[in-house]
């Protein structure tokens, strides 16, 4: 099944040959990625196949050794984290990193500080300017709470909240800084199917209400052919396929690189089986 | 699987036993029991207390030892025996330290040996005191006699109160933690009262205006201590408090700060003597100045760089100050003196009570500094910073910058301390700015409440304000700051007062009393699909 969802002609996000090295082993060795504009893209691979090296090259938190990162014709790469994140780019991680010690609405507001312009100054004297961007920042961090569900929950501090909602509070930050690109690392890990659903639901409603580009890295193959416009397969930190989920599903160096060499072979015994079983049912 | 309680007693036994003979080689017998006849209002005027007060402050000891042993959460409320079998056999170990080193020492001295060469505050009249002034072997017997007595009785009374209900529900009733009074339901009530908090603001302001003019001199020297201690905790409170860089060598930005005003306004050795405003103005400033230098280099990096960074600066600075390079500039080891005084509309401004008027002003601005910082988007950037740093760079904080202007901030209030430090005294010289006054100041911080500006207040009380007051501890003072420092890292790591995150989602009443996610059921569970109500 795959989104019907029409694709703007502009592209979002686009690496150009990016290689990261870190000493002798090359983590990510000169992928090439373009996602267009509205696009729910994911990245896929087995471990340690530099996925979420290519997400940190993208948000800033590596400089690549070589290849330019493109986000929206703006050369992007080695740029500072926080100036990648002022560009409209923001990010989940694999392991939960909210601000454990500061309440759930604090974590929102802190995630719209690329739109503060008030400074310490302005704070001191408590300037109109200070007071409206700290009522605006309150009054969308209840709005933002209330759109991932966590209404009433915004007092509590972020580490005493249950891990699902540390999840949905965790991009919800990230949308607080109005993102046009969104990064989600494993955004189902450690889920059970009912909670996953609801979180695939949520990810597409994110793209078709708000508009926004996602790029996600995900282990959950059904999340990954559920929702993804475009799949791109890393290896060994190398692109090994591209594509649409159904021509990934049937990709040969794809299934290889998932179950060892002669794994296609097994998967197509697999699928005659499957095929004559049915037969026998139907 | 039970312990059984004589081992228990034992065990407590063996701690108290080593406490109290540690306690008798260091001879806080003598201070403790000093100390018990001030509290009794018969100050010793010879030198050593009376007897009776010695006696008094083993039997606390004894007392204590009983308890604790008594109170190990094994007995049930139905084990009397077991708890008072406790109480007895930790007594009985104390007793035997306490009457074995009652014995050789007072051996020793029978012998007229002197151990003050071997262990300096074991003098002979403190052995003869542990030892109630008998000879060795009746004083050991007394020791352990009084030791075990105290102990058991003391247990016994800790069983009853903890198996009586009535007299346990009273305890608790009435034992509420300072934390738990201040952050209670009715006093955040009383706060939110528009007429009540205007009442208790004035009640505060005119017992700052009339306090410094009816104590006298001496409290408003403790008094305005603990106000520039306060001054520099919230400083301090900045950097490491809210963005959590630790800065050892705070003292650095307080020497620079009272040197630059000492040398702006003292006839020796520039002879400029300007304004106390712009000389104040001046220090902060400068002090800030080089709190931004000394950030630019390190700031980028994470980690404790800077705390080495300044520990090493205020050590320069300091030896700098004393030597012989910097003599002719800044008057070397013997420091500056006749540091001017505030001046007001032309006319001397500078008695006690004056500057005591200063000092708060300070501590108000400051504080409301502080206060308006910890509620801005930029003391929220420090704490996200000081949470994780990875996660504000890529939320979008310039940590660098975030970093580079708390530490410049709280340079600068160590310069304004710094300023009115020197010229209350009227001095400033190399071992005021000794790194002890950055340890001081740090240790307020964490004990008080780490990032809880009204914790910081009780830092500084509790640190500057009561040693000054207890002027029998002063030489103990780093052990009192040792153990109260792992004290409160094991019991209360967060600090007296803890910082608390501000209600912002709902302002009313009912959201506060709710405090755990587990009373919103309906948000947990059902979380229909976000977005859909769009």
């Amino acid at each position: 099944m795959e989104s019907t969802h029409k694709l703007g002609m502009q592209v979002c996000i686009e690496t150009q040959k990016v290689s990261k090295i870190f000493g002798g082993l090359t983590a990510v060795n000169a992928v090439n990625l373009s996602v267009p504009e509205g696009a729910i893209a994911s990245i896929i691979g087995p471990n340690g196949a530099g996925k979420t090296t290519l997400f940190n090259c993208i948000s800033g938190y590596y400089k690549p050794e070589h290849g330019q990162i493109i986000f929206y014709g703006q050369q992007i790469q080695g740029e500072q984290t926080y100036s990648v994140a002022s560009f409209g780019i923001a990010r989940t991680y694999q392991n939960i990193r909210l601000f454990a010690d500061m309440t759930a609405i604090e974590n929102i507001i802190v995630g719209q500080y690329p739109r503060f312009t008030a400074n310490w100054m302005d704070a001191i004297i408590s300037t109109r300017r200070e007071q409206n961007e700290e009522k605006i920042a309150i009054e969308e961090g209840r709005r933002l709470l209330k759109f991932v569900g966590l209404e009433g929950l915004g007092d509590h501090l972020a580490r005493n909240l249950p891990y699902g909602a540390q999840r949905r509070l965790e991009i919800a930050r990230a949308l607080a800084n109005k993102p046009r690109l969104l990064l989600l690392d494993e955004p189902t890990a450690g889920m059970n199917p009912q909670e996953t659903d609801k979180m695939t639901h949520f990810i597409r409603s994110l793209r078709d209400e708000l508009g926004i580009t996602i790029l996600l890295i995900e282990h959950d193959m059904r999340v990954v052919m559920d929702i993804s416009d475009q799949i791109t397969v890393l290896d060994y930190g190398t692109k090994i396929a591209e594509g649409k989920p159904r021509e990934i599903q049937s990709n040969q160096k794809v299934i290889e690189a998932y179950l060892g060499p002669g794994g296609s072979s097994l998967t197509k015994k697999y699928q005659l089986r499957k095929k004559q079983r049915h037969a026998i049912i139907n | 699987m039970r312990t059984s309680p004589v081992r228990n007693g034992i065990q407590t036994g063996t701690i108290f036993g080593i406490i109290m003979v540690m306690m008798f080689l260091i001879g806080f017998t003598v201070i403790g029991a000093e100390l018990i006849g001030k509290i009794l209002g018969n100050p010793s005027i010879s030198g050593m207390p009376d007897l009776i007060y010695f006696v008094i402050f083993m039997i606390l000891v004894g007392v204590w030892c009983g308890v604790s042993a008594a109170k190990r959460p094994l007995y049930g409320p139905d084990s009397v025996k077991d708890a008072v079998l406790a109480g007895l056999s930790a007594g009985a170990i104390c007793g035997l330290c306490a009457a074995v080193t009652g014995f050789i020492f007072g051996s020793v001295a029978a012998n007229h040996i002197d151990v003050r060469a071997y262990l300096v505050s074991v003098s002979p009249e403190s052995i003869s005191m542990f030892t109630f002034n008998q000879n060795p072997t009746l004083g050991a017997l007394a020791l352990f006699g009084v030791m075990t007595l105290s102990s058991f009785l003391s247990a016994l009374v800790a069983v009853e109160v903890r198996t009586s209900q009535k007299i346990r529900t009273m305890i608790e009733n009435t034992s509420g933690s300072i934390s738990e009074t201040v952050h209670s339901q009715r006093i955040s009530d009383l706060l939110n009262n528009k007429y009540a908090r205007y009442g208790f603001y004035l009640i505060v302001a005119i017992a700052l205006i009339i306090l410094p003019r009816t104590w006298g001199g001496y409290w408003n020297y403790v008094f305005g201590t603990v106000g520039i201690y306060i001054i520099l905790g919230l400083g301090l409170n900045i950097i490491t408090g809210w963005a959590g860089q630790l800065v050892i060598g705070y003292v650095a930005f307080f020497a620079i700060g009272a040197y630059t005003f000492a040398l702006l306004t003292a006839p020796v050795p520039h002879n400029l003597l300007w304004n106390f405003w712009i000389a104040l103005a001046l220090g902060i400033v400068v002090a800030g100045i080089s709190g931004l230098l000394i950030g630019l280099p390190i700031l980028n990096l994470r980690g404790d760089y800077l705390a080495i960074v300044t520990l090493g600066f205020s050590e320069i600075i300091r030896i700098l100050l004393k030597s012989d390079l910097l003599t002719t500039f800044t008057g070397g080891p013997r420091g500056v003196h006749d540091v001017g005084g505030p001046t007001l509309f032309g006319s001397s401004f500078n008695t006690d009570v004056d500057f005591m008027y200063i000092i708060i002003i300070a501590v108000l601005v400051v504080s409301f500094l502080a206060y308006r910082l910890q509620n801005s988007h930029t003391g929220k950037a420090w704490v996200a910073i000081n949470l994780d740093e990875t996660v504000a760079r890529a939320t979008g904080i310039n940590a660098f910058v975030s970093k580079l202007l708390a530490l410049a901030l709280s340079a600068a209030i160590a310069g304004l301390a710094g300023a009115l430090f020197a010229s209350r005294n009227q001095f400033t010289g190399p071992d005021d700015h000794q790194l002890m006054v950055a340890i001081n100041v740090i240790c307020l911080v964490i004990v008080g409440g780490i990032g809880n500006i009204p914790g910081i207040f009780l830092g500084a009380f509790a640190l500057k304000g009561l040693p000054e007051i207890l002027r029998e501890i002063e030489n103990y003072r780093m052990l009192v700051f040792g153990i109260l420092l792992i004290v409160m890292m094991r019991l209360r790591p967060e600090g007296f007062l803890p910082a608390k995150r501000p209600v912002l989602e709902k302002f009313t009443a009912d959201q506060r009393s709710s405090t755990d996610p587990a009373s919103h059921p309906g948000n947990l569970e059902t979380n229909t699909p976000p977005g859909k109500g769009k």
